[in-house]
């Protein structure tokens, strides 16, 4: 045994700390604000996964009685194949737009001295915050001026337009984050401008390129009013689009079916968003590369 | 291959602010040149005019014979090393090292041979396939040295590549990378705010405040001949200490009057400038000003002094002590067992006084050359191969006082 003894320690019951939690009004009712709140978002979804396997759907969320037909159904129609085929097409077009576009506007935004930039910028973020509705009577027409009604590819384009500012605005603060010492290492060892876009700014904004994209895709991808209005091509609706013909213009309700289409559609949003979250999560950094 | 660097009334300014004002620097062919200057003095962005990272606002920059003022980074066969090192994250060692090989041109066959020569004499080899996020601080330093080195350039730019290192790494550091200057002998420009470095590393030092440049002179003479307050205080650790007095003459020959004593000066040193009977302010390192019971015969002034603050060093003790009115601090032996409040003896060696001119802060006194620079130089370069283990010593110069050490 050792100089030092140890004592021993009788059990104090008066030292023995009990948890205990106060339900406090304010925690109480912000809980019952966020319960009911997620109620708005997952009881459609419950009738959406409900009703598309059940045999005989109607507006309640109820148990199914059980059956795939509702599947078989929409996947046997021509449309909703080819409304599938005509979201990808708006959505990719827009996408591909609105990133290459994005990302040449953020890079000088970023790293040049440009007059006025800060205006510049907080008109965009003042342009992303408004309403594309608003302007669907002046583009209608515009586009009729143009030529350029019932085409996938004009469609896209406009919203491509729209969703610009935000690509621009988040783009922008990927590539500032990227430490412009690694620019002027690179410009000092020997490489010219366009080097240093591809070798190290583009691959140091991946994640930053990725998540533009992907926003803007599911975006375009749930673009409900711009096809609706600028596209009246029955063969290339898109789903929104397709979604809300289910509902009106075929008459009867066919509620299986459109909870099906709906559920299908919304799965490549899924997907995208848990990959964009990866993103998100930091599985990339620049550590290592500056200190401090 | 070897290029000097010249700087010819160099201004930059940054809308009202002045960063660097009339700036003129010759840079040797080969010479390690020290930058050094406390925070904001611009000596960093002196750096990155030569680096072609800003352009001077007024005057000319030459590397070699070459006018380079308008000439961007990628032209100018500069290489620099950063603070932060800046390695690209994305890409592993060897591509770190070959991407400036690359962005020439190089073939890949002279680009693959070099890394390995490189990473060779950096001692990276076993590192090439790493990324820089899974390198330590000392080997990321050496892969952002490594990719400078490699390019061959006519000027290394150095921007306090050692400040992001322990205390440790950077002495070794240190000595390695004047080991490699020894070896290339790359024209170099280092900037630094620590004074160790450039006293330890420069050929020759330029000490910058608030964008102006005041000396430039070899380590040495910086120490023993600071032009004015500035330099003499930011050069030397514990600093210089700054004492009031008031010329005047002793047997018609001019002395200094201050701590109640009248010093004559000493005949080998040359009064300039206009000097008579003003206020100066006089200049005593710590280690002129010492112990009585510890001081040699050439210090033949005795002050009484009480002491306020003993600071152990271990091989060394700073003592600040009151003397007449002025804080004073000197260097002790380490176990003098001196202690606060008590009453000691301070001997000064009045031919080892600085004076200023204590309106303009100028040096108004030319003390002799301690030796010639030539060989305090030879000297340097003894020491530098001697030092391989990375010990931070001073070459053994006689007549040159101990250096202050890392702190």
């Amino acid at each position: 045994m050792s100089a030092v003894q140890a004592r021993r320690i009788k059990a104090d019951p008066s030292l023995i700390v009990v948890p205990y939690r106060r339900v406090s009004v304010a925690a109480l009712a912000t809980n019952v604000v966020l319960v009911l709140l997620g109620c708005f978002f997952v009881l459609p979804m419950l009738w959406m996964i409900f009703a598309s396997l059940d045999s005989n759907p109607d507006w309640a969320i109820k148990l199914p009685s059980l059956t795939l037909a509702n599947f078989t159904d929409v996947i046997g129609t021509a449309g909703a194949l080819s409304s599938f085929r005509s979201s990808l097409i708006l959505a990719g077009a827009t996408t591909v737009v609105t990133t290459v576009l994005a990302v040449l506007a953020a890079y000088p935004l970023s790293r040049m001295h440009i007059p006025f930039k800060r205006g510049f910028m907080l008109g965009i973020l003042f342009a992303s915050g408004l309403p594309v509705s608003m302007l669907v009577v002046p583009v209608y027409q515009l586009y009729v001026y143009l030529g350029w009604l019932d085409s996938l590819y004009t469609t896209a384009l406009f919203l491509a337009a729209s969703s610009l500012p935000f690509a621009i605005w988040l783009m922008k603060n990927f590539i500032d984050a990227v430490p412009a010492e690694l620019e002027h290492a690179a410009a000092i060892d020997g490489a010219s401008t366009f080097r240093i876009l591809r070798q190290v700014v583009l691959p140091l904004t991946i994640p930053g390129i990725a998540v533009t994209a992907i926003y803007t895709f599911i975006n375009a991808w749930g673009a409900f009013i711009i096809p609706f209005v600028l596209n009246s091509n029955p063969d290339d609706q898109p789903g929104p689009v397709e979604i809300y013909n289910f509902m009106g213009s075929h008459g009867l309700f066919k509620f299986g079916d459109l909870a099906v289409f709906s559920l299908l559609f919304s799965l490549p949003v899924i997907v995208l968003y848990l990959f964009m979250s990866r993103y998100f999560s930091g599985a990339f950094s620049f550590s290592g590369a500056v200190r401090g | 291959m070897l290029a000097e660097v010249r700087f010819e009334g160099v201004h930059k300014i940054f809308g009202a602010e002045t960063a660097v004002e009339d700036l003129n620097l010759f840079v040797e062919a080969g010479e390690f040149m020290v930058l050094v200057g406390p925070s904001g003095c611009g000596k960093t962005t002196t750096l990155r005019m030569l680096a072609g990272l800003e352009r001077p606002s007024y005057g000319r920059i030459l590397i070699g014979d070459k006018l380079v003022n308008n000439v961007p980074p990628r032209f100018r066969d500069v290489a620099m090393v950063f603070q932060s090192y800046a390695l690209y994250p994305h890409m592993n060692v060897y591509d770190n090292l070959a991407f400036g090989m690359r962005a020439h041109g190089a073939a890949s066959a002279l680009v693959d041979q070099r890394v390995k020569e490189t990473a060779d004499v950096l001692g990276l080899g076993s590192l090439l396939k790493r990324r820089p996020s899974e390198l330590s601080g000392g080997q990321r330093q050496r892969v952002a040295l490594g990719r400078a080195l490699i390019r061959q350039p006519q000027v290394f730019l150095m921007d306090e590549p050692l400040s992001n290192l322990d205390a440790g790494l950077r002495v070794q550091m240190r000595a390695e990378l004047s080991r490699l200057h020894e070896r290339f002998r790359v024209t170099t420009m280092y900037v630094t705010h620590d004074q160790v470095e450039a006293m330890t590393m420069g050929d020759r030092i330029a000490v910058m405040n608030s964008g102006r440049l005041q000396q430039v002179d070899v380590p040495e003479t910086l120490y023993d001949n600071p032009v004015n307050l500035f330099v003499a205080g930011f050069i030397g650790s514990p600093r210089m200490n700054f004492i009031k007095g008031v010329m005047t003459t002793s047997g018609g020959k001019p002395a200094v009057r201050f701590m109640g004593a009248t010093v004559p000066l000493s005949t080998s040193s040359k009064l300039i400038g206009d000097t008579a009977d003003g206020d100066v302010t006089v200049g005593v390192r710590p280690e002129d000003i010492m112990w009585r019971k510890a001081a040699g015969p050439d210090s033949s002034l005795t002050f009484s002094a009480e002491v306020d603050v003993v600071e152990p060093m271990g091989h060394e003790a700073y003592v600040t002590a009151l003397c007449a009115g002025e804080t004073v601090t000197s260097r002790f032996p380490p176990r003098s067992g001196v202690r606060t409040r008590e009453r000691v003896d301070l001997a000064l060696n009045p031919a080892r006084l600085h004076l200023f001119d204590a309106r303009t802060g100028e040096s108004i006194l030319q003390r002799p050359v301690a030796g010639s620079a030539e060989a305090l130089k030879s000297a340097r370069e003894a020491w530098i191969e001697e030092s391989s283990a990375g010990r931070d010593l001073r070459p053994p110069a006689p007549v040159v006082p101990t250096k202050s050490e890392e702190i």
